[in-house]
């Protein structure tokens, strides 16, 4: 069991290029978890206030990689 | 000792001043963050202070984890790898798995100053009174 989770931590995952772009799904909602456990006075709105931020920042960053991607396949 | 706490454990400092709930979710989302980070780029190279030092100086803010890491991973790099050993990661994971423990690193961070903060009452009257004033100034 031990020797299994171990396992786990020692071999790298083999990702590709689309695999990279969603792992900004989780990191972003690590993101906006903890900086809204923190601003949050009341802690029950947390979780509404936490999925809000993840929204944007999941849609803004996608809307700045796609405007980047155009430009690059408009000048290239 | 709120803040050293927070720094040993993400999240224990929360905790420990009776922050139950916001404790509890700052532990499981840095702690998952920052393994899941590891998972990514194996333990090899993704904490190596030799290699990245800024980065480093950002994942020691999470304590414990970074540091059972790097002691981990010094124990599998003390064994020498062969070209097609399985341990060695793949450049761009590795990359990842930087950037998912170092942020988590700054997250515990302001999780430290906010943990010092809620600790200390004269912050706290401070706080309160800038909540009213605006709350006043919305109205």
């Amino acid at each position: 069991m031990i020797g299994v989770l171990a396992g786990f931590f020692l071999t790298p995952l083999p990702l590709s290029g689309f695999q990279h772009a969603l792992l900004l799904l989780p990191l972003s909602l690590s993101i906006s978890i903890v900086y809204k456990a923190v601003r949050c006075t009341n802690v029950r709105d947390i979780p509404k206030a936490a999925l809000a931020l993840w929204v944007t920042i999941v849609v803004g960053m996608y809307a700045v990689a796609i405007g980047l991607w155009l430009l690059y396949r408009l000048f290239a | 000792m709120a803040g050293l706490l927070a720094w040993i454990v993400p999240g224990l400092g929360h905790l420990f001043i009776g922050e139950r709930a916001r404790g509890l979710a700052i532990l499981i989302t840095i702690s998952v963050t920052f393994w899941g980070g590891v998972a990514i780029g194996s333990v090899r190279d993704t904490v190596h202070p030799q290699i990245r030092k800024a980065w480093f100086m950002a994942q020691i803010c999470t304590g414990s984890h970074a540091l059972i890491s790097y002691k981990w991973g010094q124990a599998v790099r003390s064994v020498p790898a062969s070209p097609d050993d399985d341990t060695l990661a793949y450049w761009k994971s590795v990359e990842t798995a930087v950037v998912y423990t170092g942020v988590a690193g700054l997250l515990n961070l302001l999780a430290i100053l906010d943990a010092i903060t809620r600790a200390d009452p004269a912050s706290q009257r401070v706080l309160a009174t800038t909540r009213a004033a605006r709350t006043r100034g919305a109205r």
